[in-house]
């Protein structure tokens, strides 16, 4: 370098004293580095300027591996061999890839474990595809630091499970980077501004990518950074505004071709058309597809945000869920920091601005501020900055158990901060119960089926006991980095059993949203189910009770009583092969009416009985 | 008896998780109320601000992420330490899980299923709620529905004020009274709860 480099006194520590760190934004779509130099985080550009990487890998004939640009331009003419999106892979197996698989042009292998990737280079695995990428990017981190950082912190979504946080960390090693820490992509960002402004309080953060929209609440006190509450929709991004206009596009054109090609054409001038909005208050384009005369076509920023404002809207409902979730209100809400390139779209940013009634935060671009929030940290961890910071996670998804009717009984509810620890009773259902099958499950929504299975284990050598009178205690354990220990205990006997499972694992971040917005979606779909499921347990119950009770005691009852229970216990059972919960529950009350004289009888006999000197067990012999 | 240090001998004060002497972390006690493990009197009354800074504070130096290299045995307290903090803030900050909290202290188990108290003006009074719940949903009546949570919010922290005289002095002697206003607090928390599930259901569509 040419120009000598005037620092302030202090402001610059010397070279030989300073610690070199870096943060690592690891996108789906582009990453990049960043780290503290000269006491400012700043991105690191390459020889071209540029400091965004396309997440993209091509395995090339000769054996060279490309990284970013000159990767992407190659995917359409070898897509077998170039590898986008590799981040929707990390941690995953063979099954959690196959709604995936569909889209993917890739060529999957089963393999034990991880999912695997064929290529001419071989059968490659995510952590190795993105290893290339952190490669690159360490690459231009020492040509950029003069020397080899000592550590890194690598950026995850906030609903990254354990094993897709332990691949990205095998990724990093294997890159050969020393990880400091992983950390959750809004808290991250949140610390860019926070740390940079020196201020305290509640921050929104608002992070809309190209495919995935998410909102987290945090707190920052006194050094701690709090996860709140975390809500998002990850079929929702930048890429439906390009769709919505696209659209607009074809149909203004009044060209009508099904070619997959005039699509991708049309898309992209419709991508480019948003991105110049942004400045521009109207752009020229035009629209050739290849036979006859090409169409120019005006579009205004008025018109493109009217076009748009659908899909703007789409990200309030998140928004409210998440604030309500923290517990407050939007006038708690002290800063607004807004992630993600799509975040760029002034009307977007006017929403945004209204929903939370103040102005947004954009004096960091999108595009970096999780990069710098993580160069922040990185600095922070290898001791340049004296100030410890502590980040505190939440469960993304509530954690619960099967119970009758296959009905989930929630444990420990999402967005509860870790680690955390809750314990819960249960009881045996019918008499003489010995074992207990304890099925662990994640999700929002109230039935077996929606939920994600997590474990299956058995509590077994449960003393015979009448039904209802064990007392099976289930206690979960979630520790700080989102493992989860379920251990059951009959608690007068202190038989007891244990499982170590991994919550979410093998669960996707589409499928955690997803899972969250359908909870919300058929809430009372939900409710209704659950009332039916109650009901034919409660009808199932009476029903046994009944039939236990008259295979020992119908001497008890008069021919009239006899019959009139017996009408109603067959209206009953005929209740229970349909599905009206309220018939059910009606014919649940019939019963017991026709039976108490019965009961009453049992009672008395079962009392005389007991005077006389036997026990209450032989009763039942 | 006052505990001692396991690593350096000292005395130790409250909060007992840290060694005041050489910071050492201690071996977990379940046996610890919440408030001694966030060292503040037992009371009702309760500084929220006090509490999340002296909970922070703790978690600063006793989460897992600063034991990471630490050996099994220490790692274990930490998780068990922080665990606990975690439920602590979440009790402790909460009026009706507070007051529960307390009067299960005394072996009074006043939100148990086993409590089935008659109190047929809280049921007269829910069902009035609920009917006028769902006729403004039904209706679509954000003033409406303003005005109830207002009514809801009133009635909630009148209850909690009630539960500041009657828990003033712990023991606490009127249980069976602390017991049916801890009731209606849950029964008006639940509902606000309610109130905001339809809001937002409004506004979502």
């Amino acid at each position: 370098m040419a120009l000598m480099q005037i620092a302030e006194p202090g402001m610059t520590a010397d070279p030989h004293q300073r610690r070199l760190a870096i943060g690592i934004d690891l996108g789906t779509t582009h990453s990049l580095v960043a780290s503290v130099m000269s006491a400012l985080p700043t991105v690191m550009r390459n020889h071209d300027g540029q400091y965004l990487l396309p997440s993209v890998v091509r395995y090339c004939e000769d054996g060279k591996v490309l990284v970013g640009y000159p990767a992407q331009a190659a995917a359409g003419q070898d897509p077998h061999n170039t590898i986008a999106s590799v981040k929707r892979l990390m941690g995953r197996g063979h099954e959690d890839v196959q709604l995936l698989a569909g889209h993917l042009p890739y060529d999957l292998v089963p393999a034990e474990g991880m999912i695997r990737l064929r290529t001419r280079a071989g059968e490659k695995s995510p952590v190795e595809v993105s290893a290339e990428i952190l490669k690159v990017l360490k690459e231009l981190a020492v040509e950029t630091l003069g020397s080899e950082p000592e550590g890194a912190v690598i950026t995850v979504p906030a609903y990254f499970d354990e094993a897709q946080r332990q691949a990205t960390k095998d990724a990093a090693r294997l890159a050969g980077l020393n990880v400091l820490r992983l950390l959750a992509e809004p808290t991250a960002a949140a610390v860019a501004y926070g740390l940079d402004k020196k201020s305290e309080g509640l921050f929104a953060i608002y992070d809309l990518g190209g495919g995935t929209f998410d909102i987290s609440i945090l707190r920052l006190q006194a050094g701690v950074f709090e996860v709140l509450a975390t809500a998002g929709d990850t079929a929702l991004g930048g890429d439906d505004m390009d769709h919505v206009i696209a659209e607009w596009l074809m149909a203004e054109s009044g060209i009508h071709l099904d070619d997959p090609l005039w699509r991708r054409q049309v898309l992209q001038q419709a991508r480019q058309a948003k991105e110049a909005l942004t400045e521009q208050e109207q752009v020229e384009l035009t629209l050739d597809p290849g036979q006859g005369a090409p169409r120019v076509i005006q579009l205004t920023r008025t018109q493109l945000e009217t076009l748009i404002q659908p899909v703007l809207q789409r990200t309030l409902p998140a928004c409210r869920r998440a604030l309500r979730d923290a517990g407050l209100k939007v006038a708690d809400v002290d800063g607004v920091v807004l992630v993600g390139g799509a975040t760029r779209v002034p009307a977007l940013r006017r929403l945004v601005a209204e929903f939370f009634q103040q102005p947004v935060l954009t004096d960091i671009d999108p595009d970096q501020v999780v990069a710098l929030g993580a160069a922040i940290q990185a600095d922070a961890l290898v001791g340049n900055q004296r100030e410890d910071l502590l980040l505190m996670d939440v469960l993304p998804l509530s954690l619960g158990l099967e119970t009758m009717g296959g009905l989930v009984e929630k444990i420990i509810p999402r967005n509860t901060p870790i680690p955390a620890a809750k314990a819960q009773e249960f009881t045996t259902f019918k008499d003489g119960q010995t074992a207990m099958s304890i099925h662990v499950l994640q999700g929002e929504r109230d039935l077996v089926q929606d939920c994600r299975s997590l474990a299956r284990f058995s509590l077994r050598g449960i003393p015979p006991m009448v039904a209802g009178a064990a007392r099976i205690r289930v206690t979960f354990q979630v520790d700080a980095d989102g493992l989860l220990t379920v251990s059951a205990e009959e608690t007068s006997t202190g038989v007891r059993s244990e499982v170590l499972v991994k919550p979410s694992f093998g669960l996707n971040d589409e499928e955690i949203a997803r899972m969250l917005q359908d909870s919300f979606a058929h809430g009372a779909e939900d409710i209704a189910h659950r009332r039916l499921s109650e009901a034919r347990v409660e009808g199932e119950r009476v029903r046994e009770a009944l039939q236990g009770a008259l295979s020992t005691d119908a001497a008890l009852l008069q021919a009239d009583e006899k019959a009139q229970l017996d009408a109603a216990s067959q209206h009953l059972e005929q209740c229970l092969t349909g599905s009206d919960a309220d018939a059910i529950s009606k014919a649940v009350e019939a019963v017991e009416a026709a039976a108490e004289a019965l009961v009453q009888r049992r009672m008395d006999s079962a009392l005389r009985r007991a005077i006389a000197g036997r026990s209450i067990d032989e009763l039942g012999e | 008896m006052a505990e001692l240090c396991i690593q350096c001998g000292a005395e130790l004060n409250a909060p007992p998780a840290l060694c005041h002497s050489c910071g050492a972390i201690q071996p977990f006690r379940a046996e610890l109320s919440l408030f001694e493990v966030v060292g503040l009197p037992e009371s009702y009354d309760l500084d929220l601000q006090a509490l999340r800074n002296q909970v922070l504070q703790l978690q600063k130096s006793l989460h897992p992420d600063r034991f990471a290299q630490a050996d099994a045995t220490t790692r274990r307290s930490s998780l068990e330490w922080s665990t606990r903090l975690n439920e602590a803030l979440a009790v402790l900050r909460d009026p009706l899980k507070r007051a529960d909290y307390l009067l299960q202290r005394q072996g009074i188990d006043a939100l148990g299923e086993q409590v089935k108290v008659a109190d047929p003006s809280l049921l007269m009074t829910q069902m009035m709620y609920r009917e006028r719940l769902e006729d403004l949903l039904a209706a679509r009546d954000q003033n409406g529905l303003d005005q109830l949570r207002g009514e809801v919010e009133e009635a909630s922290s009148k209850a909690v004020n009630k539960l500041h005289i009657l828990l003033k002095k712990l023991p606490c002697e009127q249980v069976d009274e602390a017991g049916s206003v801890l009731r209606e607090l849950q029964f008006l928390d639940k509902l606000l709860g309610e109130i905001e599930s339809g809001e937002e259901s409004l506004q979502n569509l």
